[in-house]
């Protein structure tokens, strides 16, 4: 495979573009699913009378992120078909484990000495949640969220194998017509994607938690 | 003001009580000290008033009103009783402010009266409200920490409080500053209080009355001079340890000790052998023993008043140590 510096500049800065918006949707959509279900699974995990049922839906989101997407797409063919659909839900179960894991060790690492204290001055459970448990989780919970981000930013590249478009497309392109530059122009932005959401949920972060209690 | 009538608790999953069989009743404006080793059940009685824990027998009341009522809310219960714990418990994500006004923050108190309220507070305690009203916990010492948790507990001005070792984590010489200055607080604001602790020698310092408990049951309970002269059995015996003699002195005020008199013996005045009738009888032996005398004067004020001698002392603990 050669390399023409021309033909990279117009891969970058002509044909990805599109498919880089589309690429942003693939990682933001299914990560904004999964941070829904995972932070309302872990939350109602950690209450008293639904902690027996952890290490079993655990195991559903460790086995989540285990299957491939590729097999995930594979399986739910027959009732999604392709293109941008399966792939969003392919992603977002993938995207599911790394939150829903640091939510919960985040909601479980929460002082014992700072929940009685709260709970015997006389908050109710959901004050206790919102004024206690969910800002004292936050940087952990925050770091599965980026964990995450980076993870589908990758992962969504194969989306365009069913036809979901993104970064993907592109890439495919370079190795079936082998084009290095459509590929190192494709992984680029992908990197520039990643680390650009990482950037920015650093900055959010920064603002939710006291300087003090960084993880 | 509290009264616990035949309370049991058994926790699920055990076949011992942890709680058996407990009645006993505290006084509006005493600290009523709980004491006993480890796994005694104190602190389960304590958490079973404000009804983090829910009892599995017997009837608490509070003023007269069954605590385990339909109608009473617990966590509506629980704003109405202050409530400090070992660890403290603040919020490390919070201000010292934030921390101080979260009850009347849960009870809806308008801000502008919040605000005077934990200045006010966090003075009563001791602490300069404006260096650490701004700062967070972790910049707080170990005594200031402990401060700040007695003013939060104290913030809506509740009139009962529950306090589980509350002074149980800082060094001596900061306890007992710290004893002191509740002690003196105590005596304005006149707090029904539950005081928790496995240190005999707090619980009589602080406590009105002391309950002693041993394997979820109450061995005894009394006044401190009640336990001290009259140990019920080995176990009490063994919990107050080896300085029974010397606690009861620290008790007894001299004025009950002294022989009235105006004639001082002249070496009294000389070595200035005084004490003041509210000192412990302790202070009288401590001043014996560093002027090397065996007769002290004591003064009300400038008033001298008469004497206490080493005989007077010996007597007085023979007749309320009851052995020998």
């Amino acid at each position: 495979m050669d390399f023409e510096m021309e033909r990279f500049m117009t891969a970058l800065l002509d044909r990805s573009p599109p498919h880089a918006l589309e690429h942003l949707q693939l990682v933001l959509i299914p990560v904004v699913i999964a941070f829904l279900i995972a932070f309302t699974a872990a939350m109602l995990l950690t209450r008293e009378r639904y902690v027996k049922y952890t290490d079993r839906v655990m195991t559903i989101f460790n086995i989540g992120q285990t299957i491939p997407p590729l097999a995930v797409i594979a399986v739910f063919f027959p009732f999604l078909g392709l293109g941008r659909e399966p792939a969003l839900f392919a992603l977002t179960i993938y995207a599911l484990l790394p939150i829903a894991r640091n939510t919960l060790a985040g909601l479980k690492g929460v002082p014992g000495d700072v929940k009685e204290a709260a709970r015997g001055m006389g908050m109710t459970e959901w004050e206790m949640l919102f004024k206690v448990e969910i800002p004292l989780s936050m940087p952990v919970v925050m770091a599965g969220i980026k964990i995450s981000v980076v993870l589908t930013s990758g992962t969504a590249a194969l989306g365009a194998l069913v036809g979901g478009g993104g970064m993907g497309a592109v890439i495919f392109a370079g190795i079936d017509f082998f084009r290095a530059e459509l590929i190192i122009a494709g992984t680029i932005i992908i990197g520039v994607i990643a680390i650009t959401l990482d950037r920015l949920l650093t900055v959010i972060d920064n603002i939710l938690t006291p300087q003090h209690m960084k993880v | 003001m509290i009264v616990l009538d035949k309370v049991d608790k058994v926790f699920p999953g055990s076949t011992i009580p942890a709680v058996k069989q407990v009645s006993f009743q505290i006084d509006e404006g005493n600290i009523c000290v709980f004491v006993g080793p480890s796994g005694c059940g104190k602190t389960t009685i304590l958490r079973m008033i404000n009804r983090l824990v829910e009892p599995t027998g017997g009837e608490i009341y509070i003023k007269g009103k069954k605590v385990s009522d339909k109608e009473v809310n617990p966590d509506e219960l629980r704003r109405e009783i202050g409530y400090v714990i070992q660890q403290i418990g603040l919020m490390p994500h919070r201000t010292v402010e934030q921390n101080v006004a979260l009850v009347p923050r849960l009870l809806k108190w308008p801000e502008e009266k919040i605000n005077p309220r934990v200045k006010e507070l966090l003075e009563t305690v001791g602490l300069d409200a404006e260096e650490v009203l701004k700062k967070y916990p972790y910049q707080l010492s170990g005594g200031m920490m402990q401060r700040v948790g007695v003013a939060r507990a104290l913030a809506a001005d509740p009139p009962i409080m529950l306090m589980d070792e509350p002074f149980g984590a800082v060094d001596p010489i900061v306890r007992g500053r710290l004893q002191d200055e509740f002690l003196r607080l105590q005596k304005e604001l006149k707090k029904t209080i539950c005081f928790v602790t496995h240190d005999i020698n707090e619980a009589i310092k602080m406590g009105d009355h002391i309950v002693i408990m041993n394997k979820g049951a109450l061995v005894q309970h009394g006044t401190p001079m009640e336990i001290l002269s009259n140990p019920a059995n080995d176990f009490v015996k063994d919990l107050i340890g080896t300085e029974r003699e010397i606690k009861l002195l620290e008790l007894t005020k001299s004025e009950e000790l002294v022989t009235r008199t105006r004639d001082m013996p002249e070496r009294i005045i000389e070595k200035d052998c005084f004490i003041l009738a509210i000192d412990p009888v302790q202070r009288a032996l401590e001043t014996m023993m560093k002027k090397n005398s065996d007769v002290v004067g004591v003064r009300d004020g400038t008033e001298i008043i008469g004497t206490i001698s080493w005989e007077d002392i010996k007597r007085h603990i023979n007749m309320i140590s009851g052995d020998d």
